[in-house]
């Protein structure tokens, strides 16, 4: 435990010490921080969590991910479709971690470009997640790594290579329970903080910042489903005193399926026993 | 020993031959005869001597017999006695003697019978190389002359008390003279109460005047008066004061010669009895001959068990003769049936403890009892005098006049059994026995005697299946009063039990306790309107396990609930859910758990709202307990297959039978 609490404050700090280093460069920089007006967008998640051994699990996450265009709020328009898949290792009951690939693809959603409408975006991505009981509660620590390679959509762009940090804070409180089961709603407030740094990260480190409610309801211990409401603000890339936000409605569909034969199944959960 | 014999013999003949050199032929003729009586008794006649058996006596026997046709008889001298010292040091010692001979197995000659129970009291001392002991007790002595195993002469049975090795006192003595077994002359018999002087004629009849000198004055002396061997009459005597009561008056009355035995004293108590006389056999004469008789019946018994003996001593007696003939005879015998019969049937009523409640509230029932106490005082307790007179053979010596003034000194009963039922004499209540204008008390005999014996049987008979009936009736009733409390005390109780589960169960399962409900009312109903009384009796036992039934099947209802708990427990796997990172409880098998609680239970609950019945709710009951029982067993099996068949099932009873349970038959749940 103590030396996981070593791993994400050192963590922290490696990311705030980046940030700053990165501040301390930029030159053409506006009087003060200005804010883009919130763009409103729509999220449909679905997660999978698919055990394929007593520890081992792929997880396979695809995305749709929808923006307002003029016309129409959060829905108007795709922006991304997004397959994020990795093995997952379960250590314990409090920790678990993955590794894995994303390929993103991204929408052209400026009406007026003439660009290329869409371009693949490339990730391997780790992952270290910490959860601990608190009452009846749980809290999570997720400690997220991208490896970023981006290009634009203009004709020839090339890739461009980031590393993402993102750490991410959440509780799960059930509602009309004790414990989480079956039928049971909980409220998940979450918060994430998501840092870049690479060659063409100037004076934009703080890439997202995310204010997350979702409220959710477990059907079986297998499947769940959630929404909630994000606000998320960060600095473009372009100019770090520029910020852009936005207002998402996101909505999850979390399955577990367990295709193992019985006996393999047994024991279950008691990793450690 | 017989060779040695035979030796002497050959010797004598051949000395006789050497030694007269001119023997002439008569001579020689005596001496072979002499030799072959010699040889003849010498072969014959042997010596025993060791431990032997007389009748209950051991002890050490030393006597001379013969072998004849491999019986041995005894023959010569006879001796036979026992002491134990050391028994008589440590407590006492039952000791004796006989001795005498035989003749050709019949006692002969003197003998001497000794008897005694001596205590010692363990001062020794010694004299001329000899321990002497003091020695106390009782010492019986007879002695006298046998003659062909039966008494000649003198007899004196003489009983003693030692006290410190000396005669301290005679207890009884007896003095009898006898030719050939006879007595004879004059006897004397005396014990401390008294002595009794008689005497025979020579043929042994008792003649004269037997009396009894008391040896206390405050107590009877008392005379019989015998002519001939004939009890002319007793005379007790008390201080001057003569009571003379006459027993057999000369008749010409034939008569028959008895011995002067206990049947001989049942005819004289018999006749006395008719004369009112009382504990005229507890003293005087007759326990003296008794006592004599005894002691001589002990003689007998040893004489008799080692050879031909009859030492009896016969005193001889006449008494009137009155035989029956072959009718009474028969009569008699069905008489002694008849009243084993009714005395069997009056033990059984009278002890019957259910007679005794019964009449307490039955004037009927009361009333036959008092009929059968007074057919048991005025017939039965007669006719059992006279079965046993006949057990002693006295019937032939009574007349029958007499014999019915004995049995009914009142007069025969009537027919007419009269009850005074209040004891007032202000309700008398007659009871006439069944079949009584066929009877005819008015003679007198075995005859009649067999007509009050049938009489009171057939009356007995009578009185008792009419109280059968009754008694049938009331333990009828007793068991309807027991088996209606317990009717209701579980009526009652399944009532409680529902009202005070009902409220918290689900309404199928309440609706399925209240039908239980009502149908015990309307069983009880039923119940209550139904009049036949065996009817009754039976429905009562029917629904008596017809309520246990359901209140069985009303348990098994009111656990639906909590039983769907503990198969939810059962059928609930533990799971690890990724998203929560927590375990979570998932239910398993879901098919099966689903076909319980939304096909089976609400269909056997159906059958229970519309079907139950008495004969139903044992079946519903296991069937509902089955099905809960299989369904646990399930959890644990491979039900993958049985889980694919449920998919599309929605019949429960084909459910229940996937589930290996068969339903109730068609014709009960139609």
């Amino acid at each position: 435990m103590k030396q996981r609490c070593n791993h994400l404050v050192w963590g922290l700090a490696m990311v705030l010490c980046i940030g700053s280093s990165v501040l301390s460069a930029q030159e053409v920089l506006p009087e003060e921080s200005t804010f883009k007006e919130p763009v409103t967008k729509f999220w449909v998640n679905t997660y999978g969590n698919i055990r394929i051994s007593k520890r081992l699990f792929w997880d396979a996450q695809t995305h749709f991910r929808f923006e307002e265009t003029e016309s129409t709020p959060f829905i108007g328009q795709i922006g991304q479709i997004y397959n994020r898949h990795a093995i997952g290792y379960i250590y314990s009951k409090k920790f678990n971690v993955s590794l894995g690939g994303v390929l993103r693809v991204n929408f052209n959603t400026d009406a007026s470009s003439t660009d290329r409408n869409v371009v693949p975006e490339w990730r391997i991505w780790h992952q270290y997640q910490f959860a601990m009981p608190l009452s009846s509660m749980m809290v999570y620590h997720r400690i997220r790594i991208e490896h970023r390679w981006t290009q634009g959509f203009a004709e020839d762009s090339a890739y461009i290579f980031r590393n993402r940090w993102r750490y991410m804070f959440r509780l799960k409180v059930p509602l009309n329970n004790d414990t989480f089961e079956p039928n049971t709603f909980y409220l998940s407030p979450e918060a994430e903080l998501i840092m870049q740094s690479g060659k063409e990260v100037v004076d934009s480190p703080l890439e997202d910042l995310r204010l997350t409610t979702t409220v959710g309801y477990i059907l079986t211990p297998r499947l769940t489903v959630a929404a909630g409401v994000m606000y998320s603000q960060g600095q473009t890339l372009e100019n770090g005193g520029v910020y852009k936000q936005s207002w998402t409605v996101r909505c999850h569909l979390y399955f577990s399926p367990d295709f193992r034969r019985v006996k393999n199944k047994l024991p279950a959960i008691h990793f450690d026993d | 020993m017989i060779l040695a014999r035979v030796l002497f013999a050959h010797n004598i003949v051949w000395l006789m031959i050497t030694k007269l050199r001119t023997p002439s032929l008569s001579l020689l003729t005596f001496a072979l005869l002499l030799l072959f009586s010699f040889e003849f008794f010498a072969q014959e006649r042997q010596q025993f001597s060791g431990a032997f058996q007389v009748g209950k006596f051991k002890g050490e026997a030393d006597y001379s017999y013969k072998v004849i046709e491999s019986d041995t008889i005894l023959d010569g001298p006879f001796q036979m006695e026992r002491s134990n010292l050391g028994a008589l040091l440590e407590s006492k010692d039952h000791f004796f003697s006989f001795s005498g001979a035989f003749e050709d197995d019949y006692p002969k000659g003197n003998w001497k019978f000794q008897f005694g129970e001596f205590q010692s009291d363990s001062s020794a001392k010694v004299e001329g190389y000899q321990y002497r002991l003091n020695i106390r007790g009782i010492q019986h002595e007879a002695q006298g002359t046998l003659q062909q195993g039966k008494p000649d002469g003198e007899w004196t049975y003489v009983v003693s008390q030692i006290a410190n090795a000396t005669v301290n006192d005679t207890l009884y003595s007896s003095s009898i003279a006898f030719d050939a077994g006879v007595p004879q002359k004059s006897f004397r018999i005396q014990d401390q109460n008294g002595t009794l002087v008689g005497r025979f004629l020579r043929n042994g009849l008792a003649h004269d005047v037997w009396t009894f000198y008391a040896e206390d004055h405050g107590k009877a002396n008392q005379s019989w008066y015998f002519s001939e061997g004939i009890l002319t009459m007793v005379e007790t005597e008390i201080e001057g004061r003569v009571k003379t009561i006459p027993i057999f008056p000369k008749s010409d009355q034939s008569t028959k010669t008895v011995d002067l035995d206990s049947r001989y004293m049942a005819i004289a108590r018999l006749k006395m009895r008719s004369g009112d006389t009382l504990h005229f056999f507890e003293q005087g004469i007759p326990p003296l001959l008794k006592a004599n008789r005894l002691y001589y019946q002990k003689i007998d018994r040893i004489l008799g068990e080692l050879g031909k003996a009859a030492f009896m001593p016969d005193f001889q007696v006449k008494v009137p003769h009155f035989p029956m003939d072959s009718v009474e005879k028969s009569q008699f015998d069905t008489i002694k049936v008849l009243y084993q019969k009714s005395n069997t049937i009056r033990q059984n009523l009278l002890k019957n403890t259910q007679l005794h409640i019964l009449r307490r509230s039955d004037a009927e029932a009361q009333f036959l009892y008092a009929v059968v106490l007074a057919i048991s005082d005025t017939y039965l307790e007669p006719l059992g005098t006279l079965v046993g007179y006949g057990a002693v053979d006295i019937l032939d010596y009574v007349s029958r006049e007499e014999l019915m003034q004995v049995l009914w000194p009142k007069g025969k009963p009537a027919k007419k059994v009269q009850i005074d039922e209040r004891g007032d004499g202000t309700a008398i209540r007659t009871f006439v026995g069944p079949e009584a204008q066929h009877f005819d008390f008015d003679s007198d005999g075995i005859s009649v005697v067999y007509q009050l014996a049938d009489y009171a049987f057939l009356s007995l008979d009578s009185i008792q299946q009419q109280l059968g009936q009754k008694l049938v009736n009331e333990k009828r009733q007793q068991e309807f009063i027991a088996l209606e409390e317990q009717l209701i005390s579980s009526a009652n109780a399944l009532n409680r039990f529902i009202d005070s589960v009902a409220k918290s169960l689900p309404r199928p399962e309440r609706e399925a306790l209240m039908r239980i409900k009502g149908l015990v009312d309307s069983n009880l109903k039923q119940y209550s309107q139904t009049e036949e009384a065996v009817t009754k009796l039976e429905l009562a036992k029917t629904l008596l396990v017809c309520f246990r039934h359901f209140h069985g099947l009303a348990i098994t209802i009111s656990e639906i609930p909590t039983r769907w708990q503990t198969i939810q427990e059962t059928y609930k796997d533990a799971i690890w859910n990724p998203f929560t990172a927590t375990i979570m409880n998932e239910e398993v098998k879901k098919r099966i758990t689903t076909a319980y609680r939304k096909l089976v239970i609400p269909y056997l609950l159906d059958t229970v709202r519309e079907k139950l019945d008495c004969g139903t709710a044992q079946e519903l009951e296991q069937q509902m307990d089955g099905v809960y029982q299989r369904v646990l067993q399930l959890r644990e099996e491979n039900t993958s297959k049985l889980e694919r068949k449920l998919r599309k099932e929605q019949d429960p009873e084909v459910i229940l039978q996937l589930l290996d349970l068969t339903f109730l038959p068609k014709k009960q749940t139609d």
